[in-house]
C-alpha cells in the first residue's frame, strides 16, 4: 500500500511540468531590432533584424544578420505577416531597440506602440529612437559590424547607450517614455539616428509634443538639453567651448570640461495677474580635461575662466528654451509643475497656445573643482 | 481543546497579515484611482482607520466567548434556530470570498503567464495545494505563515526599486478631488484590506493575554495598510494619471520595465511570490470555511470537509470566462464580504452586548 502511494507521488511529479504554455528557444526566431515606417498610402511597414548566430569551433561564431520586411495596415498586422516570411515563430520579448522613420515619428507614435505596451511579453524595456529618413535604411543598413559580429539590434543599442553615458541623449525606454507621453504638461525627447555610409551615428535627439515628433536638437547642444533635463552626473558627460577670440592659434581658444555635478533648480512663478515665467538654474561643478594654454594656477585665472563658461553655457541654454519653446515641446516639464502647484491656473489655460509665450529662461553658474595632473 | 492546537498571539499576528495581504496587492492602486484619482492613497489610510472598528468588534466578541469561533457563539448570541440559519448564510459568504480570490487568481495568472493553460487546471493546482494545507492544525497553519513572511520584504524592494524612476509630481495636488470621491474610494479599498476577519476563528485558538491578540490583530492591519499604500502611492508617482486608467495591474506593468544583468522580466518573478500571498490568504479562508461546513454538519474534523470545500470552490470558479464576468462577479462578493466581514461583526456585538444586559437586567430582579 505503502509503495503504491509512493510510486503515484513520484509519478505525479512528471505532470509538474505542464504541457501547456511552452516557448521552445529553438523554435523561435528573437527579433533584436524592429523598425516602423508609413508608407505613402499609409499602411505601416515593419522591418525587423534577426540574427542568425553561425556556430564554429570556437564556439559563438559569426553572425548572419537577416532583415525581413512586412506590410500591414496596422504595426500588428504587420508582424503576423512577417511571422508567415520567417520560416520558425517569430517572438519579440528579446527585442533591443525599435527605431521610428521620420515620418512615423511625425504622425501618432502611439498608434504604433500599442502592441508593446499590450503585450505581456513584450520587452519594454527595449530602447527607442527616431531615424532620419526611413527606419528600413537603419535596421537594413549593411557594413562590417552589423553583417559579421554583432548584428544590427546588438549594434543600435550599444551605439545609444554610448551616446547615453556621454548625456548625449537622454536615457529613454519604451516603458519610460509612457507616463511622459501621457502628460498634458510635460514633452519627451529620444536619440536621433542618422544612417551614413558606413555606420549609423547618434546625431542629437528628436524632441517630442505629446504623440509627435515636432523637432530635432544637434550635437553638442544635446548634453547641454541632457544637462537642463536635470541629470545629476554620469560618466562621461563634456563639453568643448570657446572662451576667447584673443588666441590666433584656433585650438587655444578653447577649453574642455567635464561635469561632475549639475544641481538643477528649477522655479515656475505666476503673477497675480496670470502671467507664467519659469527659470532653470544648473549649478555645476566640473574639472578641466583640457586647456593648452596651462598655468592654472592662480585664483583669479580660474575665476575668468568660470566666468566665460558661465556666460557662454547660460547662452546655450537659453537657445536650446527658445528652440523648444519654437517647437511647442515642453520638454522639461513646466505644464507638470503648473498641475502640481498652480492648478487652478493651469485649469484655466490653454497651454499648447500658452506655453511658446511664456517667459523661459536659464542660467548656469559654472564652478571648477579640478584640472586634471598638471596646473 | 487540546493543547496542540493553540497558537500564540506572535503567530496571529502573521496569520492576520498573510490573509490580509492577497489579491487585491496588484489591482488595487488601478480601483483606487478610478475613483479616488491620484488621492487614491488617502482613501486606503482612511480605510485602514475604519476596519479599525470591525477589529475591535471582532476581538470583543471572542473577548466575551472564549475558545469558541463565531459559528459556535451565533447561536448563543441569536437562538439556535436563527443561529443556525445565520452561520448557514456566513459559510456562504465563505465560501463566495474562496470562489473570487480563485476567480481573480486565474484572471492575472492567466493574462500574464499562463495564456493557453486551461482554467481549471490553474485554478485547481491552487486550490488543492490549499486543501492539503488545511487538513493540519491550526498551529501547523501558523507555522508555515510565518516561513512564507520574509518573501514581503522581496517585494517591498521590488516595488522600492521603481523610485529609480519616478515622477514625484504626478501626486499633486494632494486631495484635489475631494473629501467625497475620497471617501468613496475607502469602500473599494476596504474590500481589499479584508482578511482581519479570519480572526472570527483564529482568535478562538490563540493564548495569551487579550490584550495582546487586539494588540497583534491590529499591528497587523497597521502593517498591511502601511504596506498598500507604500505600493499605491509609488504606482501613482511612476505612472502618469493619464496612463494609468489602461493599466488594470500597475504593479506588475511598472516592474516590467525593469530588468538588471542578472534578472529580466522581474514581474514574472514578483507574480511568483504574489501567488505565495494568495495561497496564503486562500488558506486561511478555506480554514474558516472548512470550520464552519464542519460545525453545520456536526463533523467531528473539519478535515473531513476541507477537500470538498476546496473542489467545490475551484468549480465554481472555472464558470466565469470574459473579464466582464470577472469584473461582475468580483464586485459582487466584493459588496457582499464587505457587509458580511466589515459590518456584520459589530451588529453582532451589539445584539451580543444587549442580550447580556437583559440576562444581567432579569437576574437581578428575580434575587
Amino acid at each position: 500500500m505503502r509503495s503504491v502511494r509512493l510510486i503515484s507521488l513520484f509519478s505525479s511529479l512528471l505532470l509538474l511540468t505542464g504541457c501547456w504554455d511552452q516557448a521552445q528557444l529553438n523554435e523561435t526566431k528573437l527579433i533584436r531590432a524592429a523598425g516602423f515606417d508609413y508608407l505613402k498610402n499609409g499602411k505601416i511597414r515593419n522591418t525587423a533584424s534577426i540574427p542568425q548566430y553561425l556556430n564554429t569551433e570556437s564556439g559563438a561564431g559569426p553572425v548572419n544578420n537577416q532583415v525581413f520586411h512586412a506590410i500591414g495596415n496596422t504595426a500588428r498586422q504587420s508582424r503576423i505577416k512577417l511571422d508567415r516570411k520567417v520560416s520558425e515563430q517569430v517572438e519579440a520579448s528579446k527585442n533591443l531597440i525599435v527605431v521610428l522613420g521620420e515620418d512615423a515619428a511625425k504622425k501618432d507614435i502611439y498608434h504604433i506602440l500599442d502592441v508593446f505596451y499590450r503585450d505581456p511579453k513584450s520587452a519594454l524595456n527595449a530602447r527607442i529612437a527616431v531615424a532620419k529618413g526611413k527606419a528600413s535604411d537603419v535596421i537594413s543598413a549593411k557594413f562590417k559590424e552589423t553583417e559579421t559580429t554583432m548584428g544590427i539590434g546588438q549594434y543600435l543599442n550599444e551605439s545609444v547607450r554610448s551616446a547615453e553615458k556621454s548625456s548625449i541623449v537622454p536615457s529613454e525606454n519604451i516603458q519610460t517614455i509612457c507616463p511622459v507621453m501621457f502628460d498634458p504638461g510635460q514633452d519627451f525627447a529620444l536619440p536621433y539616428l542618422v544612417p551614413e555610409k558606413n555606420d549609423v551615428s547618434v546625431k542629437g535627439v528628436a524632441v517630442f509634443h505629446g504623440y509627435k515628433m515636432v523637432g530635432t536638437i544637434f550635437g553638442a547642444q544635446g548634453v547641454m538639453f541632457t544637462l537642463l533635463t536635470g541629470k545629476e552626473r554620469h560618466l562621461s558627460m563634456s563639453l568643448t567651448k570657446k572662451i576667447t577670440n584673443k588666441h590666433k592659434d584656433r585650438i587655444m581658444n578653447f577649453v574642455s570640461i567635464k561635469v561632475k555635478q549639475n544641481k538643477r533648480t528649477f522655479k515656475v512663478d505666476v503673477t497675480p495677474d496670470e502671467r507664467i515665467s519659469a527659470h532653470i538654474k544648473l549649478d555645476m561643478k566640473v574639472v578641466i580635461t583640457e586647456y593648452p594654454r596651462d598655468n592654472l594656477t592662480t585664483q583669479k585665472k580660474i575665476h575668468s575662466i568660470e566666468q566665460a563658461l558661465s556666460k557662454t553655457l547660460t547662452k546655450d541654454a537659453n537657445a536650446i528654451l527658445k528652440e523648444l519653446q519654437d517647437m511647442n515641446s515642453d520638454a522639461f516639464g513646466v505644464g507638470r509643475k503648473l498641475i502640481a502647484f498652480h492648478n487652478p491656473t493651469w485649469k484655466k489655460l490653454d497651454w499648447n497656445k500658452e506655453y511658446p509665450n511664456i517667459n523661459y529662461t536659464a542660467s548656469v553658474n559654472v564652478k571648477v573643482i579640478g584640472h586634471g595632473i598638471i596646473e | 481543546m487540546n493543547s496542540s492546537h493553540t497558537i500564540t498571539h506572535r503567530q496571529l499576528f502573521f496569520i492576520i497579515t498573510q490573509s490580509q495581504i492577497g489579491v487585491g496587492v496588484l489591482s488595487l492602486p488601478y480601483t483606487l484611482f478610478v475613483k479616488a484619482k491620484t488621492d487614491g492613497w488617502i482613501s486606503l489610510l482612511l480605510a485602514g482607520l475604519f476596519i479599525q472598528f470591525s477589529i475591535l468588534a471582532i476581538w470583543k466578541l471572542c473577548e466575551m466567548y472564549p475558545k469558541q469561533t463565531i459559528f459556535d457563539f451565533m447561536p448563543k448570541i441569536v437562538g439556535t434556530k436563527l443561529g443556525a440559519v445565520l452561520n448557514f448564510l456566513f459559510v456562504a459568504h465563505l465560501f463566495s470570498v474562496c470562489v473570487v480570490l480563485l476567480i481573480l487568481y486565474n484572471s492575472v495568472v492567466s493574462k500574464w503567464i499562463f495564456y493557453q493553460t486551461p482554467r481549471l487546471v490553474v485554478i485547481s493546482m491552487l486550490a488543492l495545494t490549499c486543501v492539503y494545507c488545511i487538513t493540519c492544525t491550526a498551529r501547523e497553519i501558523a507555522r508555515f505563515l510565518m516561513l512564507v513572511s520574509p518573501l514581503l520584504l522581496v517585494m517591498f524592494i521590488f516595488v522600492g526599486y521603481a523610485y529609480t524612476d519616478v515622477h514625484l509630481l504626478y501626486a499633486f495636488p494632494v486631495g484635489a478631488s475631494g473629501i467625497k470621491t475620497i471617501l468613496s474610494g475607502s469602500t473599494d479599498a476596504l474590500i481589499s484590506l479584508l482578511g482581519f476577519d479570519t480572526a472570527l476563528v483564529f482568535l478562538a485558538y490563540t493564548q495569551g493575554r487579550s490584550n495582546s491578540k487586539l494588540k497583534a490583530i491590529s499591528y497587523a492591519s497597521l502593517c498591511v495598510t502601511l504596506f498598500y499604500c507604500f505600493v499605491t502611492f509609488t504606482t501613482y508617482i511612476f505612472f502618469n494619471p493619464v496612463e494609468i486608467v489602461i493599466v488594470p495591474e500597475p504593479v506588475l506593468y511598472m516592474l516590467k520595465a525593469f530588468s538588471f544583468k542578472i534578472l529580466e522580466r522581474t514581474d514574472l518573478i514578483f507574480l511568483s511570490i504574489w501567488i505565495v500571498f494568495v495561497t496564503t490568504s486562500l488558506i486561511s479562508y478555506l480554514f474558516f470555511t472548512a470550520k464552519g461546513v464542519q460545525s453545520i454538519f456536526k463533523l467531528k474534523h473539519h478535515k473531513s470537509a476541507a477537500p470538498y470545500v476546496g473542489i467545490i470552490c475551484a468549480l465554481i470558479a472555472s464558470i466565469p470566462a470574459s473579464k466582464l464576468d470577472v469584473q461582475l462577479w468580483s464586485k459582487l462578493i466584493g459588496m457582499s464580504a464587505l457587509c458580511c466581514s466589515g459590518i456584520f461583526p459589530i451588529f453582532l456585538l451589539l445584539i451580543a452586548v444587549i442580550r447580556k444586559r437583559k440576562g444581567k437586567g432579569k437576574g437581578a430582579v428575580s434575587t
